[in-house]
This record gives structure tokens, C-alpha cells and sequence, in this order.
């Protein structure tokens, strides 16, 4: 295993609220991450961190072994543009492009060029101006054409169209499959980059409750429909996600796979099993692990 | 792979880089400092034309564009910090460029101002006996003195305003509204004491005996030290 970036027992307290409690997980060399949580999981706190924008309550952070704060060797090599990035007062999207030129040891001035004409990015217009998605764009555009060796993308979608997001999905895989590189992508559109990330870790309340392969996750939970007493007999004693019946059938979501043998006598007893996509899988986690939370807060 | 061997830019590089970074808002930092100097000179040219008599006529308007550069290091640090963090430049790297930013708009004004005090000294005073940036107290050690002293008054605002800015983005609209405050608070009672004791006349004599020369060097001493707490403060502020 070759890691980049190493977090360990990562907090970050503000005033009553904690937005990290505890966190520690590894990133490898040139995978792409995706990091998926809710709004106010801690996405954004956790990569600012790691790029020393912003600062811990306690716990270590280190990146290519490390520590990245106030150290340009480490912050020389890391590229993260913020959902909610702000550009200097009359920068206009060519002034952007030209700071990044000089800031990013590995900018591409070409493929720069070629997303611009692809986004359709105004390049006179000020930032202020543009409208939600083109501001989005830049920031894409930045994030790709740094070709740094870790790079952030933090919500990057907002605002973009279908079309923008495909091109961003298409050039991303395109340019990583030729500079390959370290990715993290953090997204509600669980589904849209599914087929994207290689591994993934998903954040809830501050905690980390998912940290796997992107492979590991369809064997994670499992779907069975059928008969809504032949459903219960099967997944009794097993945890449960999340249920739903309408008359005298029943769906069910549950951790885990089945073995073989039990496998073939499922599908003799006429109930279907089906793999739980990624989007579902961490909606029902999330909420199993906020009723969880929820549980042993009111047991406290 | 090439980007893993990619050796990051040398340190001097990324400080310049900020600078040019700066400049994107060249209008905030060159056109309007211009335009209020040029504006503070024509009104006191109209003012030493009204003005009757052939003494000496000392316009004050014309440091004007100096108190700018309050606004100016302000809009250094907001307008630029944020962006500054999402080209992976580090606080002293930001710190350091933005001084230098300071350091060079003070050294072309206190150039400017020299060449406007050339023209005065040259024509008498625009014809009029009229003192707009050759002013007989900075001017009486030399014209070295007079542009250091001009260089320093710039960067001093300068770094007031940096540090301002940065106390507000690491501490809130609060803390900068108490500062603000209590330096008024002090400045008028300062103020008032030494009108109460009659001391404005040990007061200017002191200044005057002191000489132009060691007063820009204590304000250069004042500068390092505000310099190094906006520093200090920057060190921990967050976008």
C-alpha cells in the first residue's frame, strides 16, 4: 500500500458543534476517491484541512508524509478549489487561468484551453458575473488542467448542466488514465460518479461509516423482495437497512451477502435478490447510522 | 511518473507569484490611488489659488492618496487571501508577497510625491508659494529623508489596513469594531490630555528637534512591528 495522505483521530470543534470527531482513514496513490456525506457531514472541513486551509482541534494530518501546513513543498503539489471559492474582485476567468499557470508546477495551458472551449467558460466577463455553473467550471477546469498530484474537487457539479457535467466526468477519466494521480471527489450525486470512484469513504455526523473499494460495496448489504413472511423469516437476526411492504409483499435491505447454498434456496422459495446500488446503499446507511445515533443519544 | 518527480518552484518564485496575483485587481491597486492623487492635487492647486497673499501655503490635501493605502492593504487581504489559498500558497508566502506589494506601491508614490515636491521646488511653488508635497519639515534633512519618509507614511497605512483586514478574517467584524474603538478612544484622550496641559508646544518642538530623518526611522520600527502581528495573526486565519 502506498499512501499519500494519512489521517489519524482527526477532530475539529467549532465553538459547541463538532464537525469531525475522531476521524482517521489512509489514501492511496492514484485512486479516485470518492468522499459522499450529507450536507454538513464534513466533507469540506475534512479537505481543508488536509490542505492546510483550514486547521485541526486535534489529531495529525500528514500528506506525502508530511505535515502540509505552511509547507509549499507539500502545498505545491495539492490543488483544491472550493465549492464556495473566491476570486479576487476583478479577476476575470483568464486572469484565474493565468495565477494557476504560475502557482501549478504541472499546468496544462492546453488542456486548459480545450475545457474552456468545452465549458464554454466566458473569459473577459469578471467571476462575479458569471452565472453559478460557469463559476463551477472554473473551478474544474482549474482542479483538471493543475494536473496536481492530489487533487480536490468539492461539489464541483453545482450548477452545471448535464452536458457540463458528462464533459467534466469524460475529461477527468481521460486526463487521469494518461497523468495518473490522486483524486478526491466529494458529491451528492451518488449515482453520477459511481461509476468514477474506485474507493469509497463516506462521511455522516462527523464519523467515518464507510471506508471500502468501490468493489467491496456491492458486496456490502443486499436486496430481497418477495413474500413478506418468507423475506422476515430470512433476514431474522441479520441487520437490517431498511424495509418496505406494500400489501403482503415486502423489500429489505440488509448488511451482508448470502452464501451460496442459501443463495439457491432463496431463489427456490420464489423471493428476488437484487445488488443494492451505491446511491442507495449510502442513503440507507446514513440513515441507519443517524436512527443509531439518534437511539444511543436517547439511552444517554 | 513525471508529476511525482516535479520539484516544487522555488519559494522567491511563489512570493513574486503572489504579487502578480495582487495586481489581477489593478484597478482597486493602481487606477484609483492615482486618480485620488490626481484628484487631491488639482483641489489643492484651486485651494493655494484662493488663498490670498505670497506666504507660504501648506495644503494638507494632498496626502489624501497616503490614507488610501489604508483601504489598499484592506483590500490586499480580502480580496486576494481567499484566492491566494486555492493556488496552494502558503500564509507567509501570501504574507511576505503582499508586503513587497505594499513596499513597491509605497515606493512609487514617495517617488511620485518626490517629483511633484521637483516641480514645486522649480516653480516656486506653481507660481503661487504653494506646498503640496514639499513640505519644509520632511524636506529639511535632504530629499532622501523627504522620500523615506513618504515610503514610510505609504507602508505604515499599508500594513494598518493588512492587519485590520486579517484581524477581521480571523477574529470577526467584533474585533476589529473594539480595536478601532479603543484606538480612538485613545488617540482623543491623548488629545485632549495634551491640550489640557498646554504640551503642544514641548510637543511640536520635540518633533522638531527630533528631525524628520529619526521620526520616519520610528515609524519604519513601527511598521516591522505591526508587520510582524499581522503576520502573527494571519498565521492562523482561515478563508
Amino acid at each position: 500500500m502506498d499512501s499519500v495522505i494519512q489521517v489519524r483521530d482527526l477532530t475539529k470543534t467549532y465553538k459547541n458543534t463538532s464537525a469531525l470527531d475522531g476521524i482517521s482513514f489512509d489514501i492511496e496513490r492514484n485512486t479516485i476517491y470518492g468522499l459522499l456525506g450529507r450536507n454538513g457531514a464534513g466533507k469540506t472541513t475534512a479537505m481543508s484541512i488536509l490542505t492546510a486551509q483550514n486547521f485541526a482541534t486535534s489529531g495529525s494530518v500528514r500528506v506525502f508524509g508530511e505535515d502540509p501546513y505552511e509547507n509549499p513543498r507539500v502545498l505545491s503539489r495539492l490543488c483544491f478549489v472550493r465549492e464556495s471559492q473566491k476570486y479576487p474582485d476583478e479577476a476575470t476567468a483568464r486572469t484565474a487561468f493565468r495565477s494557476a499557470a504560475m502557482f501549478f508546477p504541472n499546468w496544462d495551458q492546453e488542456l486548459c484551453e480545450r475545457l474552456i472551449g468545452e465549458f464554454q467558460v466566458p473569459l473577459k466577463t469578471v467571476i462575479k458575473k458569471l452565472s453559478r455553473g460557469q463559476l463551477s467550471a472554473v473551478g474544474v477546469i482549474i482542479g483538471i488542467a493543475s494536473r496536481a498530484e492530489i487533487t480536490f474537487f468539492d461539489e464541483p457539479y453545482l450548477g452545471l448542466d448535464a452536458v457540463a457535467r458528462q464533459i467534466f466526468y469524460d475529461r477527468l477519466l481521460e486526463d487521469y488514465a494518461e497523468h495518473p494521480r490522486t483524486v478526491i471527489l466529494s458529491s451528492h450525486l451518488i449515482d453520477e460518479i459511481s461509476h468514477l470512484i474506485e474507493h469509497v469513504i463516506v462521511i455522516d455526523g462527523g464519523r467515518i461509516i464507510m471506508d471500502q473499494s468501490a468493489e467491496e460495496t456491492r458486496d456490502r448489504a443486499t436486496n430481497v423482495v418477495g413474500d413478506a413472511e418468507t423475506v422476515d423469516a430470512l433476514v431474522a437476526g441479520r441487520e437490517v437497512l431498511h424495509r418496505e411492504s406494500l400489501g403482503r409483499v415486502a423489500s429489505v435491505t440488509f448488511l451482508g451477502t448470502l452464501t451460496p447454498d442459501e443463495r439457491r434456496r432463496v431463489e427456490a422459495s420464489g423471493l428476488e435478490l437484487a445488488p443494492v446500488p451505491l446511491q442507495q446503499l449510502i442513503v440507507r446507511l446514513t440513515q441507519h447510522h443517524q436512527n443509531a445515533n439518534d437511539t444511543e443519544g436517547a439511552l444517554r | 511518473m513525471t508529476t511525482a518527480t516535479a520539484a516544487p518552484r522555488p519559494h522567491t518564485n511563489r512570493m513574486l507569484g503572489v504579487v502578480r496575483l495582487q495586481l489581477i485587481n489593478t484597478q482597486s491597486l493602481v487606477w484609483v490611488p492615482l486618480l485620488v492623487l490626481a484628484g487631491a492635487v488639482a483641489i489643492s492647486l484651486i485651494i493655494i489659488g484662493l488663498i490670498p497673499g505670497d506666504d507660504v501655503k501648506i495644503v494638507g490635501a494632498a496626502n489624501a492618496p497616503l490614507w488610501y493605502f489604508v483601504a489598499l492593504g484592506v483590500q490586499s487581504m480580502t480580496l486576494a487571501f481567499p484566492f491566494s489559498q486555492a493556488m496552494s500558497v502558503t500564509r507567509r508566502e501570501f504574507f511576505v508577497g503582499t508586503l513587497l506589494l505594499g513596499a513597491i506601491a509605497g515606493a512609487m508614490m514617495a517617488s511620485i510625491y518626490l517629483v511633484l515636491a521637483g516641480i514645486e521646488a522649480l516653480t516656486d511653488g506653481f507660481w503661487m508659494n504653494g506646498r503640496i508635497a514639499y513640505l519644509p519639515y520632511l524636506f529639511e534633512s535632504g530629499w532622501v529623508t523627504a522620500w523615506l519618509g513618504y515610503f514610510t507614511a505609504t507602508v505604515l497605512l499599508f500594513v494598518v489596513g493588512f492587519w485590520m483586514a486579517t484581524i477581521w478574517k480571523r477574529f470577526g467584524t467584533l474585533a476589529v469594531v473594539s480595536i478601532s474603538v479603543a484606538l480612538g478612544l485613545a488617540i482623543t484622550i491623548a488629545i485632549f490630555a495634551i491640550t489640557k496641559m498646554e504640551w503642544w508646544v514641548p510637543v511640536i518642538t520635540w518633533f522638531a528637534d527630533v528631525g524628520a530623518l529619526n521620526v520616519t526611522l520610528g515609524g519604519l520600527v513601527l511598521t516591522a512591528v505591526l508587520a510582524l502581528g499581522t503576520y502573527a495573526t494571519l498565521r492562523r486565519a482561515t478563508v
